[in-house]
């Protein structure tokens, strides 16, 4: 038995290193079977090199790279298999996520949000991704692989655009945009002309192409156009005003009554009164950048926008700090009058939890709210 | 005779995992000299072969390893996981059958029954 000393073992080492193998597990493992087989084959006084290089031979058919490579092809077969499974795997529950989010969320029943938002995630950033990287494994040319890179990118910006669009979260219209964009005006165009000239994918690219642009078409047919979106402003404005015109209106009826001002007569609803007439000025003020309304739109054209409701609260504090002295005010006076026992309706701010709730909800409820403690008064009487 | 590569690279797995079962533990060049002694020399394991097999029953979670330094070299053992006993079982009952089904496909008459 022959028995090798540490620079031949360093000898073996560096040769098995230098001819490729990098992974140090495999090469560790090479080391060590070589080593075992000089030791139990060669002689005491045998011809080392001769035999290590006779022994290293047999590994390989043209060189000794080629078992690290298989190494790694066999390994990441394996992987090939596993990113399949977790893709369908994936691909399942993500479906079955959005559904039971939609039944949920058609029968408002709590967890929607988290279904929705979990399963569209899911679908985005693991089943999108891994589909991706295991269709450019079977795809040969650089061309094919951006293509299909491009339709992967397009389709997890417009499943995350409706996300955030649903979620009510920024930037949602950027991602649907550059989604369509991406889609529309650089994928289709590529994929109909590379597939349309070979005759045995010519059909299915047109097929693909008609449901591609239908796909599109149904999603900005559901998208307001600018011009609806001003005449929707249009619109909501107008009814303010009309609401605001009522108001004011009554204010002025109560006072033809009375001997003094009876809203004044009373600080609670005067408070009430004073702060909504703020709370109004500062929303309107961040709509359209003046504290009133000019009735005459047509040539003022000065619009409420569309602008969320919790949106301006958390942006802007003039209006939460007016908003929470308005609860407050709002407290006291419901207080007094509940117990007086007046039978006077409980005057409800509080903007229902709703995303949707936008400012002009707001606006409107406000002025009911102030027609309210006219109508109060006028009850007194 | 020696078999064909064909052949042996078809059983390798089932090979080495029915031989990690019978011997709880073993390193690379133990597995090609145990199976070169039980088949006489008949089938005999190429390292190039045997080693990224070895590697991939790992990575699969089939194998698992401890490694000892016999002086200046690192050994690796390679013995059964809790779900390579089961692949093994599977893996030798399927060959099992294989046999037979090879038998009749292939109308082997076997000598003494």
């Amino acid at each position: 038995m022959y028995t090798l000393s540490d620079t031949q073992i360093d000898f073996i080492l560096n040769d098995i290193r230098r001819n490729g193998v990098e992974l140090e597990d495999l090469r560790s493992n090479l080391l060590d079977h070589i080593c075992c087989i000089i030791e139990q084959n060669l002689e005491d006084n045998g011809d080392f090199e001769q035999f290590y290089f006779s022994t290293r031979k047999m590994f390989y058919k043209h060189h000794l790279k080629e078992i690290e490579e298989e190494t790694i092809s066999l390994m990441t077969y394996k992987n090939y298999y596993m990113m399949k499974k977790i893709m369908i795997i994936s691909g399942i529950v993500s479906v079955a996520l959005m559904t039971i989010g939609i039944v949920l969320k058609f029968q408002h029943w709590p967890g929607a949000g988290a279904c929705i938002v979990l399963g569209v995630s899911i679908i985005s950033l693991v089943f999108l991704p891994l589909m991706f990287l295991l269709k450019i494994k079977e795809q040969n040319q650089l061309k094919d692989k951006a293509l299909t890179g491009l339709g992967t990118l397009s389709a997890i910006c417009l499943t995350l655009g409706v996300l955030f669009k649903v979620m009510h979260w920024p930037g949602a219209n950027m991602l649907s945009i550059i989604a369509l964009a991406f889609l529309m005006f650089l994928y289709l165009p590529v994929y109909f002309f590379s597939g349309i000239r070979n005759p045995d994918t010519k059909t299915n690219t047109i097929v693909n192409a008609v449901l591609i642009i239908t796909a599109c078409g149904l999603i900005l047919t559901l998208v307001r156009s600018p011009q609806g979106t001003k005449i929707m402003e249009a619109q909501i404005t107008a009814d303010y005003l009309m609401m605001d015109n009522i108001l004011k209106t009554e204010l002025i009826l109560l006072n033809k009554h009375a001997a003094t001002d009876p809203l004044l007569a009373d600080s609670s609803a005067e408070k009430v009164f004073t702060m909504c007439e703020k709370m109004k000025e500062e929303i309107i003020f961040i709509e359209t950048g003046k504290k009133k309304i000019d009735p005459n739109l047509n040539t003022s054209q000065q619009m409420i926008g569309l602008t969320d409701f919790h949106q301006i609260i958390a942006d802007y504090p003039s209006v939460s700090t007016v908003y929470e002295a308005l609860k407050i005010a709002a407290k006291d006076y419901n207080m007094k009058y509940t117990k007086e026992g007046l039978g006077i309706h409980r005057i409800d701010i509080e903007s229902p939890n709703d995303k949707d709730y936008k400012t002009y909800d707001a606006l409107n409820r406000l002025v009911k709210l102030q027609l309210f403690l006219l109508q109060n008064e006028r009850q007194k009487e | 005779m020696n078999y064909s590569s064909e052949l042996i690279k078809g059983t390798l797995k089932t090979i080495i995992l029915k031989l990690l079962k019978d011997n709880s533990r073993m390193y690379g060049y133990e597995i090609t000299q145990k199976v070169k002694d039980l088949t006489a020399g008949k089938i005999q394991l190429t390292e190039g072969a045997l080693y990224p097999t070895l590697h991939a029953l790992e990575a699969d979670g089939i194998l698992t390893t401890e490694t000892e330094y016999i002086g200046k070299r690192v050994r690796k053992y390679y013995s059964l996981s809790s779900e390579g006993n089961k692949v093994s079982d599977e893996k030798v009952n399927e060959f099992a059958d294989f046999i037979n089904t090879m038998k009749f496909l292939l109308d082997i008459k076997t000598g003494i029954a």
